[in-house]
């Protein structure tokens, strides 16, 4: 098992160092100097913007960027936003928090979600509960996260004014509550962007764990516990839910390039400051180093989604840990 | 009677799937008339007094804050999707497919080497590069997007034919051909290909919709096919800064894609049912 | 009060600072010497009042001597001197700093202190305007926490994160992202700012941030950018829109060294051709004018009866005609096999100059031309355009106050000069302008200079918006100075909530 483990992991390094070396050269192949100011304002002459480049060293053959930004990596240099004028590690570690909060609160949500509205269609299979609940999976999980992001605002956040529409904190006021009010003040904008990209997942979720459940309901040893006399729900949340914890992580692992992609968009509607804005901002304004730092720890994300997801089937299946 | 139409019967009598793949269908009819039945989707008649008109006699859907027709111009976007979707989803399954077949008919270095590199791109966050390749690439027409999308989408494919060749090779009546003295290409044409694309078929099938939601998605960051040409993605992009005032310039677009979608999904769900009915639930 | 923006700042330097939201907070940290008064008369002393430089005179026509205020003071209490400013020039001037403003400082030949409250400028030659070069370009930075730091580290530096400056307001703190907050120095030099707290919150959708605005959760945004929002900040009872005139003006410059641009009978066929007030009516509605030259409505130079080509369309088409480019069968017209077309770089930043394009596309498409739309990213045309790589480029320009700035980009030789344009008439025009002692000798030149550029259709000049900052009715007092409308917000109060009736007064 430890083999296996290892074996993936050096994989996963592996997968991390071409993400950053293919990001590196797709980025600086890119016409168009870093930004140097917003579109309608620049006051910036061609002359500034040659010294810019040249002071950054970006006027360097490709090979010795390459080389130079490897050793600082080495080193545990992000390098500096030429836009921000700021170290690139400073930037995301205010943004990179802010995406796990946001991320990681939709998974935990969606996967829940998943697994009640599977189970529950699951426990009435072929019912009419189980086709109305299936109609409705079936919808969110075909809604562009986006959309739906546009759609919760415009009812919640305009026309109820329930939520927030904007931002992680609400700004005149939130250093004038206490510790638990500032929670909840954050928790208030979370529910509009993470209810948009736990919704659609939650869906996926749901019909992945509707048919694991069914079947797992299905198998021997259920009809044998049934025989035994249990009750329903016993059989159904410990024997039939055991088997489907399993492919639960694989997916849920599976599922961070998802929450990723998702984030880009979602959090550019809401204003939440986080990994995907950051991404998007720099990739329009050619902040190459924020560029590639951020595609280093999307590649980190996503390869322990991976490994979290190889480690899963492999201790339910035995097979797959020999990795013929 | 063949498997195919065993599994062709099992599909028909699946009702939803049928709705699935009729909707589909009359999609891609609507797609293909759309220049002959609707206006111009680039035309601007009256830039002045037609902008955000709302659905009207004159323009069932109402106008877009350029006074362009919105109900052409959804019309029109279920081309780029359309074609986007499906073109990009049989280029990923034939790439993954060839991959697959390679490794799983090939020896066991080859086989190694092909699959140590699936698992390395199935670590490439798919997103930021479409992102950094299509913010570069200034005009970037249809055919790039499908490749782009395709050439990032193929690995989930070549592992499972991979799987499905490696389950056969071992296969009573594989050992039996070869005995027989059959060559390899004329295995692969009559035994190999009937099994594996079951898995391929139902592979592409799902990936479908997935794809036309991440084509809508990078439309609307303004990064797929660009404006004017018009596109569901980009569409909504339009309609976002005139969603309080006029809606139906981002709803129409939202609305098709959904429906196109979850119409996608409901025929790949009966194709998967019809197709392996060990995996029907 | 609470400013909702879309982008967030980038640094707080004012040498360095390029992003808006940056310029603008770095504005109220720190000080000019003197400040140009609404009016934006950068041409007579009158036009200035004192902020760090309490009075100045000219001892000779080469040298402008400041006194400094004695009351004014860093906020970590050292007092402002003339070193700081000596330190200011230097600063601003070297090139390992690279700041965007350094070219702006070419005339001043030196800035030396003498005692610590008097200090020298001197130019290289005389010119009506060294007043405003001496105070309008550069905000004064403490040499006693600068000097140590080595200047091309400035711009990263925690200073410039985190600064202390002398103006009128302190920094307190800011959430990259989210954001920034500054309070009012209640013992400022000058007078108590009226408003306590500022705070500018970002959202990147504009749409969010306007619903801020309505919502009550913002207080002010500097500009509505879209017609669509402007119309529901208008129904709002608790907003209400305040115009200034705008420091923009956008159009297509044609690049002269390319066919056919290198003639300019072309050129005046092709901007006669267009009718820019449909243009500008369509896509703007009300909510901009049609821009009558190089110049912006904030300037003291612009004026309507700056001669523009009309809209002729039969002209047009003879002109062509007489060219030698006549229409063929599909009307688009050829001369000699070639067809009559250019390719448009449009950046995919700006949605009005997108739409704005398809129009000019298809009324240049009747007259027989064929205009094929690029819509590139906005580095990317920055870069094609430096480089001279462009057949027409639809650009926006922001000015200065001063007329001057027209140089920037039309003077030959000047690098953002992108299209190539060199007349001898227009130097020698400009060229007295700037010469003339009075701002009423100057006006007329640079007029008729403006008249010249427009005769040789460099470009078709289409709009300037009509800006409208959007100030909650709670706010009052409110001024606006074109080139930088929270310029006079320390005159601002929150008061109660008035009528939307009721609007502040904007510049002249």
């Amino acid at each position: 098992m430890l083999g296996f483990v290892a074996r993936r992991l050096g994989f996963a390094v592996v997968s991390v160092a071409a993400v950053v070396l293919i990001t590196f050269l797709l980025v600086h192949a890119e016409p168009g100097a870093p930004m140097l100011g917003s579109p309608e304002r620049t006051r910036a002459s061609p002359e500034t913007v040659a010294r810019q480049r040249a002071l950054f060293g970006l006027d360097r053959p490709l090979p010795e960027q390459l080389l130079r930004y490897a050793a600082n990596l080495a080193r545990g240099e992000l390098g500096e936003s030429f836009v921000l004028h700021r170290p690139v590690a400073d930037v995301l570690a205010e943004a990179v928090p802010n995406t796990l909060l946001l991320g990681g609160t939709a998974l935990v949500v969606s996967l829940l979600l998943g697994l009640v509205i599977g189970a529950a269609q699951a426990a009435r299979h072929h019912s009419r509960t189980d086709t109305a609940l299936g109609v409705l999976t079936l919808v969110l999980y075909s809604v562009p996260v986006f959309w739906l992001g546009l759609v919760l605002l415009l009812v919640f956040g305009e026309r109820l004014h329930w939520l927030p529409v904007s931002g992680m904190t609400s700004a005149a006021i939130h250093d004038t509550l206490s510790p638990l009010g500032r929670a909840l003040d954050v928790a208030r904008h979370l529910v509009l962007p993470a209810a948009s990209l736990a919704l659609v997942q939650a869906a996926a979720f749901a019909r992945f764990q509707r048919s694991a459940l069914v079947d797992s309901l299905g198998a021997a040893h259920i009809r044998s516990a049934r025989a035994k006399g249990l009750p329903e729900r016993v059989v159904l949340w410990r024997h039939a839910l055991r088997g489907a914890l399993a492919p639960t992580i694989t997916l849920a692992g599976l599922s961070v390039p998802y929450f990723l992609a998702g984030s880009v968009l979602v959090e550019s509607i809401f204003g939440w400051p986080g990994l995907g804005r950051v991404t998007y901002d720099a990739i329009f304004a050619r902040d190459y180093n924020v560029i590639t730092a951020a595609a280093l720890v999307a590649g980190v994300l996503v390869a322990i989604g991976n490994l979290l997801a190889d480690v899963a089937v492999a201790i339910a299946d035995p097979r797959v840990r020999l990795d013929r | 009677m063949s498997p195919w139409r065993v599994a062709a019967r099992r599909f028909a009598r699946n009702r939803p799937a049928v709705r699935g793949a009729a909707v589909v269908a009359l999609m891609a009819l609507a797609a293909l008339a759309a220049p002959l039945v609707t206006a111009d989707p680039l035309a601007q008649p009256d830039p002045v007094r037609l902008q955000d008109r709302p659905p009207s006699s004159t323009h069932l859907l109402g106008t877009d804050p350029f006074s362009r027709d919105v109900l052409s111009r959804t019309l029109h976007g279920a081309r780029v999707s359309l074609v986007v979707g499906v073109g990009a989803a049989l280029l990923a399954v034939t790439l993954g497919a060839g991959v697959g077949l390679v490794a799983g008919l090939a020896g066991r270095r080859t086989d190694q080497v092909l699959m140590r590199g699936v698992d390395v791109a199935m670590a490439l966050p798919r997103i930021l590069l479409l992102l950094a390749v299509l913010a570069v690439w200034e005009n970037a027409p249809a055919a790039a997007v499908v490749v782009l999308i395709a050439a990032t989408g193929w690995f989930q494919t070549s592992r499972i034919v991979r799987a499905a060749v490696l389950g056969l090779r071992e296969a009573d009546f594989v050992v039996a051909a070869r005995a027989l003295g059959a060559a390899a290409p004329g295995i692969v044409r009559r035994h190999l290909l009937p099994h594996v694309a079951a898995p391929v078929i139902v592979s592409a099938s799902l990936d479908v919709g997935n794809i036309i939601l991440l084509e809508a998605g990078l439309s609307y960051l303004g990064l797929g096919v660009r404006p004017p040409t018009p596109t569901w993605g980009n569409m909504i992009m339009d309609g976002k800064d005139v969603l309080l005032t006029a809606p139906w310039v981002a709803l129409a677009p939202g609305l098709a894609l959904v429906v196109t979608v979850v119409a996608f999904n409901l025929a790949a769900d009966g194709l998967r049912d019809a197709l392996d009915p060990r995996m029907a639930v | 009060m609470v400013i909702a923006t879309t982008g967030d700042a980038d640094v707080l330097l004012p040498p360095v600072t390029s992003l808006e939201t940056g310029i603008n907070v770095s504005d109220l940290l720190f000080c000019r010497l003197a400040e140009l008064r609404l009016g934006l008369n950068t041409v007579d002393d009158s036009g200035f009042r004192p902020v760090l430089a309490r009075s100045w005179d000219h001892p000779d026509s080469l040298t402008i001597v400041f006194h400094l205020d004695p009351r004014a003071r860093w906020q970590d209490g050292a007092p402002v001197t003339a070193a700081d400013v000596a330190f200011t020039f230097r600063t601003y001037r070297d090139s390992a700093v690279n700041s965007p403003l350094a070219p702006f400082l070419a005339p001043i030949e030196s800035v030396t202190a003498g005692d610590s409250l008097t200090v020298a400028f001197r130019f290289r030659r005389w010119y009506p305007e060294q007043l405003y070069d001496a105070t309008y370009h550069m905000r004064i930075l403490p040499r006693h926490l600068l000097d140590t730091i080595p200047a091309a580290r400035l711009a990263s530096s925690a200073f410039a994160r985190a600064p202390v400056g002398d103006g009128p307001y302190r920094f307190a703190r800011w959430r990259a992202g989210a954001e920034l907050t500054v309070t009012a120095d209640t013992a400022w030099f000058l007078g108590r700012p009226g408003i306590g707290r500022l705070i500018w919150r970002v959202s990147p959708e504009l749409a969010s941030a306007v619903s801020q605005l309505l919502a009550g959760e913002a207080d002010a945004m500097e500009v509505i950018p879209a017609r669509g929002q402007l119309e529901r900040v208008q129904q709002s009872r608790d907003v209400r829109l305040v115009p200034y005139p705008s420091p923009f003006y956008a159009g297509v410059v044609f690049n002269l060294r390319r066919p056919p641009f290198t003639d300019r009978e072309v050129r005046r066929a092709l901007t006669m051709a267009v009718d820019r007030r449909a243009v500008v009516g369509s896509v703007f509605g009300p909510f901009a004018d049609v821009a009558v030259g190089a110049v912006s409505p904030m300037q003291a130079v612009w004026s309507d009866s700056i001669r523009q080509l009309p809209y002729d369309t039969a002209a047009a088409a003879r002109l062509l005609d007489a060219r030698g480019w006549r229409r063929g069968a599909d009307g688009q017209r050829t001369r000699g096999g070639t067809a009559l077309r250019f390719d448009l770089l449009v950046p995919t930043s700006s949605q009005s100059r997108q739409a704005a394009a398809v129009i000019l596309q298809d009324q240049l498409r009747r007259l027989g031309v064929d205009v094929r739309i690029q819509p590139v990213e906005f580095t990317v045309m920055e870069g094609r355009t430096a480089a001279g790589d462009f057949d027409a480029a639809f650009v926006s320009r922001t000015t200065d106050p001063s007329p001057a700035s027209l140089l920037q980009w039309w003077s030959p030789g000047a690098a953002a000069n992108i299209g190539g344009y060199a007349d001898p008439t227009f130097q020698s025009l400009t060229a007295a302008a700037l010469r003339a002692r009075t701002r009423a000798g100057a006006a007329p030149l640079w007029r008729r200079a403006l008249d010249r550029l427009n005769d040789d259709a460099a470009a078709v000049f289409l709009f300037s918006p009509r800006n409208q900052a959007a100030v909650s009715t709670r706010i009052a007092g409110v001024t606006i100075r074109p080139d930088a409308w929270l310029a006079t917000v320390t005159g601002w109060r929150v008061g109660e909530p008035r009528p939307a009736s009721d609007r502040g007064a904007a510049g002249p």
